[in-house]
């Protein structure tokens, strides 16, 4: 093999690799060793805060000691606590996770699925199936089941991601104005479409559908934490084997497909894992804002956009913050609670507007 | 070994782009292709490269390039476009190093800082790619592109560079700098093709020059058959006049006012 380096110049390795950038790499790494401790730390709060008096401390010392729990604790810890504090991460993961590939996709910071539409279209598929699965045949509700919500909030979300993909990019190339209008008309049409669906839905349906609206992980339960985890595990697993294609798009798409990307896969299957991530999070706990934004900017910040280090500090990260939202949640108003997509949009609005004005120039609004 | 574009047509909307254009770009040669602003210069190159659907044939290495999957093309070719915008705060050498093969990355990284280094940026690693100034944006981009077919052949097979407009953001030093680069390349045995502006750069630099108008071949050849005033008169509706560079071997080609 001919060597291009011409003859005479210095071999490379002069300059160590280190020395040249990848300090944030390493940094990125260190990363994934303190998120995943502080996510620890907050899976511990989490299980031990709440409105009734219950100690994970005096759990704990029972169930090692073989000691009965009585049914207030059994319930509080097992029933409550343990499936909502897991749910919240899986949830916050898959929040963060589905930003960081929407993000990639749109080649722009300012995506997120919950303010361009997306989240919305998952909420409508959940509020459609809520409102008219009664209506599907006996034999079709049978079959599908619990899933019935999760299918149709992923469906929703996949419809309106493509939509808005196809609204905003011509040519391969994204224009930040029409995403973020695109994404607000998309929405608006949703959320006029779920009124509807409130509209015409009895008071039980009426019951279940104010959930959806407020955003909370109040639901909690085991069978919602076994619709979401696959989901959102899976959409985390296929975000991290996309990370090399995103970092080509990020130069455009002309330019990945010259560096070997198959970008019309990357694009089709990007959509899907953001579409299965944001559908399984708005399916269990509503719409939850902010969380896709606020996350993978400040890890850019910290460790540089390279999606693969991103990716997984995203998910770490995501299960944190929607963590500690909730624990806010719950506490500042105990014994009542409010609702996490408020605490969310607390943190997350001032955060967006901070990347616009950061990135005026390139929205060009 | 060679590229060998047959009849390649474009055509948008209904307007004709490229009509029948044949290229062959032989290995170990720098081949140019010149013309007037929309002449389908850039178009003919994103042909070649796979970029865009058009009618006719092309082979690289002998192999038909729409039957070689992306990330087996880009193990023979590398593209520098005319611009490349970068949607996130990568520093320089990430951005290098996004050349890279999943099996160069692992084996062999100094290629990063040495393309950096062969592009006269060997310091600029750890910046922001976004404070760069155009010129030195497009030589970050020449760096991650040779980064990716950093050996110009591979177990005998050459390596193909190709370049839209490499030098037009450039001062004089750093056109020189680039098209020593590409002919350095094609030395070393790969294949480079060019879409050129200057003229003269293309008659001290290329082997083989081609010269396109309104989508068609005017004149194809060695620079010194092809940069005659006639023909440049013709292909380009400027009178130019076309005399010895200093250095005396190439063609030197000077445009001159109608008038005068």
């Amino acid at each position: 093999m001919a060597d291009f380096a011409p003859s005479g110049e210095a071999r490379p390795g002069a300059v160590s690799a280190a020395a040249l950038g990848d300090d944030r790499l390493q940094r990125a790494r260190l990363a994934h060793l303190g998120l995943a401790s502080a996510l620890s730390i907050m899976f511990i709060a989490s299980l031990s805060v709440g409105a009734t008096d219950v100690s994970l401390w005096t759990v704990a010392s029972k169930v090692l000691s073989g000691e009965q729990l009585t049914l207030l604790e059994h319930t509080v810890f097992f029933d409550i606590r343990l499936p909502r504090t897991a749910l919240g991460v899986v949830v916050g993961a898959g929040l963060a996770v589905s930003g960081v590939l929407m993000q990639g996709l749109f080649r722009n910071p300012l995506a997120d699925p919950g303010l361009v539409g997306v989240s919305a279209g998952a909420t409508f598929g959940a509020v459609a199936a809520i409102v008219l699965g009664g209506m599907l045949p006996v034999a079709v509700s049978t079959w599908v089941g619990a899933a019935l919500i999760p299918t149709a909030a992923f469906v929703g979300a996949w419809v309106s991601m493509t939509v808005l993909y196809r609204v905003a990019t011509r040519n391969g190339r994204t224009s930040v104005a029409t995403m973020l209008l695109g994404g607000i008309a998309i929405g608006a049409l949703v959320m006029a479409a779920v009124g509807m669906m409130v509209y015409v839905a009895d008071d039980l349906q009426l019951r279940e559908l104010t959930f959806w609206q407020l955003g909370s992980l109040t639901g909690a339960s085991w069978p919602k934490l076994v619709f979401a985890m696959p989901a959102i595990l899976i959409a985390c697993g296929v975000g991290y084997y996309l990370a090399h294609g995103l970092n080509g798009l990020s130069l455009g798409e002309a330019t990945a497909g010259h560096m070997g990307v198959n970008v019309q896969a990357l694009k089709r299957v990007t959509i899907l894992a953001t579409a299965a991530a944001t559908g399984a999070a708005v399916a269990v706990s509503g719409g939850i804002g902010f969380v896709g934004i606020v996350v993978p900017h400040l890890l850019r910040l910290a460790t540089g956009p390279d999606h693969r280090p991103l990716l997984l500090n995203a998910a770490l990260l995501g299960g944190a913050l929607l963590l500690g939202a909730d624990m806010i949640a719950r506490v500042i108003v105990a014994p009542a609670e409010l609702p996490i997509g408020i605490i969310t949009a607390l943190l997350g609005a001032p955060v967006f507007l901070w990347i616009l004005l950061r990135n005026r120039a390139i929205v060009d609004l | 070994m060679t590229l060998h574009a047959e009849g390649i047509s474009v055509v948008l909307g209904d307007k004709v782009i490229l009509d029948a254009v044949d290229l062959i770009a032989p290995v170990g040669q720098v081949t140019a292709v010149c013309g007037p602003n929309g002449s389908g210069k850039s178009t003919l190159l994103r042909a070649v490269t796979g970029d865009i659907a058009h009618g006719g044939r092309v082979t690289l290495n002998g192999q038909d390039i729409t039957a070689l999957p992306p990330w087996v093309l880009s193990g023979t070719r590398g593209v520098l476009a005319q611009h490349t915008s970068l949607a996130f705060p990568f520093k320089v050498f990430e951005v290098v190093r996004m050349g890279l093969t999943a099996g160069t990355a692992a084996t062999e990284p100094e290629i990063v800082p040495a393309a950096l280094s062969r592009v006269g940026l060997g310091n600029y690693g750890d910046r922001f790619y976004h404070d760069l100034s155009g010129g030195e944006a497009q030589r970050v981009q020449l760096a991650r592109v040779l980064a990716q077919i950093w050996y110009a052949t591979d177990a005998g097979t050459p390596r193909w560079l190709f370049l839209d407009e490499p030098v037009a953001s450039l001062d004089i030093a750093h056109q020189l700098a680039v098209m020593e680069i590409a002919r350095s390349y094609a030395k070393q045995g790969g294949g480079v093709v060019a879409v050129m502006h200057d003229l003269n750069l293309t008659a001290m630099f290329a082997d083989h020059m081609m010269l396109l108008k309104e989508g068609r071949v005017q004149a194809a050849g060695t620079p010194r058959d092809v940069m005659t005033d006639d023909i440049l008169r013709t292909t380009y509706d400027c009178p130019v006049r076309v005399g010895v560079a200093p250095a005396g071997e190439v063609p030197w080609v000077l445009p001159h006012a109608a008038a005068s």
